[in-house]
């Protein structure tokens, strides 16, 4: 007979979910069945879902429930519901890209993390929306999608931030208990600012990405976006390590041990304060500023800094332009790029292909002195923290290469370009919501060195042992 | 890696640790990158003369960096 699922089960964390599989107040089957009703259901009114899994989904559950009743335990994310970007190959269905000109793509293998989850028990329940291409090497309008713009759960007028849109909102609105997304350049931290979820950019190298879309070779990441800092960190637990299918594939493994991490009261914490007072939406700088007391009573030290000042946007533009368009030359020369939906991306796409290789080699170089300027910073702190977005999610009509607003451009920098930084880099980061502006979440992030992943997310827990703001959820239309 | 050119016919190079560079560099405001708003381009020609303004732009910023040879493009990741 079928359990009904209650509703608090959509928005509960992975432990809880999976705590009460394993005390069987219902079976993998059921749990499965609803959220993939509520995924086919509610994913394609926010322009969440590329594809439902249904049929495969249901025949895991089943198999993770034959597991249970022999107790088989598999770990915390055996039985639990996710979703994937769909630039994660899954193999004998159609791997989009979230682009026109690869709307029939199907490959034969899975890609590695989805390996790794699924031979855990992990239940894939469907393929999720993306800007086309992951969005490079740019693009003007959130439309900039086969899917239609990822509409924002809080607020459906206003964008879910990308290029992981889908795996923003379903992870929001309780479509998956979390979601695999991609980062080249904030691609993971906005969607999970701008949805209220929690959004982990692993260390370049830390989690595979065979099976995944190339859009920068030396910038790609795959990481995950849950409902809190403890999720994601059971989740990279499971996707992290070497693979030697992944020629960036830094050999490492994760270990979330969260009882293991410094005392904090020993954690620089570095912050610029004109992010907060003069950089933020004035809406949000209410909240930002608790967010702020809230992590310095957690113990850390915290310090004034700023980032060095590098032309971060060129050297980043330079190297996703120029990467993007080697990848993509096939579909830019065979002229299949202007099936694409955004005007901005095709013609990028295009230019991308001239840039000349002293252009992209300076870039390169200069990244390596942004690797030795970070690594500096780094000697002073433990952890950068900044805003995750400035300001909340825009109109889904507004352009995306403009400012929202017109207020004056601040002297200092602060930490402001922390996400190109990070990503030049190779740095973790966590997304944190931190309150609310304009009825949109918002978001603060923390960055550490690389492979510190296990100090970012004791942040993280801690935080979110003091706040609510990641169990608040939006009112869903229909 | 910060590998030393070896040239017969040329001056030894000044030799700058990295951080050094890095500190030098850093001192410079005008380094860092203004995007200005433009008006949006209304059709593909404009579009795609528009990002190869912008490329254009790019590379103006990074030719401002004078790199000595020894600076070498970045391949991995150290933690």
């Amino acid at each position: 007979m079928a359990a009904s699922i209650p509703d608090d089960i959509f928005f509960a964390s992975i432990t809880e979910i999976n705590q009460k599989l394993k005390a069987k107040e219902f079976s993998a089957l059921e749990l499965t069945k609803a959220f993939c009703g509520r995924l086919e259901q509610l994913g394609p009114r926010y322009n969440a879902l590329a594809l439902s899994l249904r049929v495969p989904a249901l025949k895991a559950a089943k198999d993770v429930d034959g597991d249970l009743k022999r107790e088989r335990y598999r770990g915390p994310l055996q039985g639990i519901p996710f979703g994937a970007k769909d630039l994660l190959a899954y193999a004998k269905h159609p791997t989009t890209w979230g682009a026109r000109p690869y709307a029939g793509q199907v490959f034969d293998y899975n890609a590695t993390v989805l390996n790794k989850l699924t031979k855990i028990g992990g239940i894939l329940t469907g393929k999720l929306a993306m800007v086309e291409l992951a969005g490079g090497p740019s693009y003007r309008y959130a439309s900039a999608s086969m899917t239609g713009p990822g509409l924002n759960p809080w607020d459906p007028t206003r964008w879910s931030g990308g290029s992981s849109s889908g795996s923003g909102i379903a992870v929001a609105a309780g479509l998956v208990t979390y979601a695999l997304g991609s980062e080249t350049s904030g691609s993971i931290l906005t969607p999970a600012a701008f949805c209220g979820v929690t959004g982990l950019r692993p260390t370049y190298g830390l989690v595979s990405r065979h099976g995944a879309m190339a859009l920068s070779w030396t910038l790609d990441k795959i990481g995950p976006l849950c409902r809190s800092a403890e999720d994601c960190g059971l989740v990279l637990h499971e996707i992290a390590g070497a693979d030697a299918e992944d020629p960036a594939s830094a050999g490492k493994s994760f270990y979330y041990a969260p009882q293991f991490a410094r005392d904090l009261k020993e954690v620089k914490v570095g912050f610029a304060p004109v992010d907060f007072s003069e950089w933020a939406d004035p809406a949000a700088r209410p909240d930002f500023t608790k967010a702020l007391e809230t992590v310095r009573s957690l113990g850390v030290q915290m310090v004034e800094t700023k980032l060095p000042e590098f032309p971060y946007g060129p050297v980043i533009g330079t190297i996703i332009s120029s990467e993007a368009a080697a990848i993509f030359e096939p579909l830019i020369q065979s002229g299949n790029v202007d099936q694409l939906a955004d005007q901005k991306q095709i013609a990028g796409l295009k230019a991308g292909l001239e840039i000349p290789a002293k252009d992209y080699l300076k870039a390169m170089r200069i990244r390596s002195l942004i690797q030795d300027a970070v690594r500096v910073l780094f000697d002073d702190f433990d952890v950068l923290l900044a805003p995750a977005r400035l300001a909340p999610a825009q109109k889904i009509t507004q352009p995306l290469d403009r400012p929202s607003s017109d207020r004056p451009t601040p002297k200092e920098h602060g930490l402001t370009a922390l996400i190109p930084a990070g990503n030049l880099a190779g740095l973790p980061a966590l997304s944190l919501p931190c309150g609310f502006a304009d009825g949109m979440p918002m978001a603060i992030q923390l960055v550490g060195r690389p492979f510190s992943e296990n100090l970012l997310l004791t942040i993280g827990k801690f935080f979110q042992e003091k706040t609510d703001w990641h169990k608040r959820r939006p009112v869903l239309q229909g | 890696m910060s590998r030393q050119p070896e040239t017969r016919n040329q001056k030894p190079e000044t030799k700058f640790t990295r951080r050094a560079l890095v500190a030098a560099l850093s001192t410079s405001a005008a380094l860092l990158a203004q995007t200005p708003s433009l008006p949006l381009p209304s059709n593909g020609d404009e579009e795609l003369k528009a990002v190869k303004d912008t490329i254009q732009q790019n590379s103006q910023a990074l030719a401002k960096f004078d790199l000595p040879m020894s600076t070498e493009p970045a391949v991995h990741f150290r933690a």
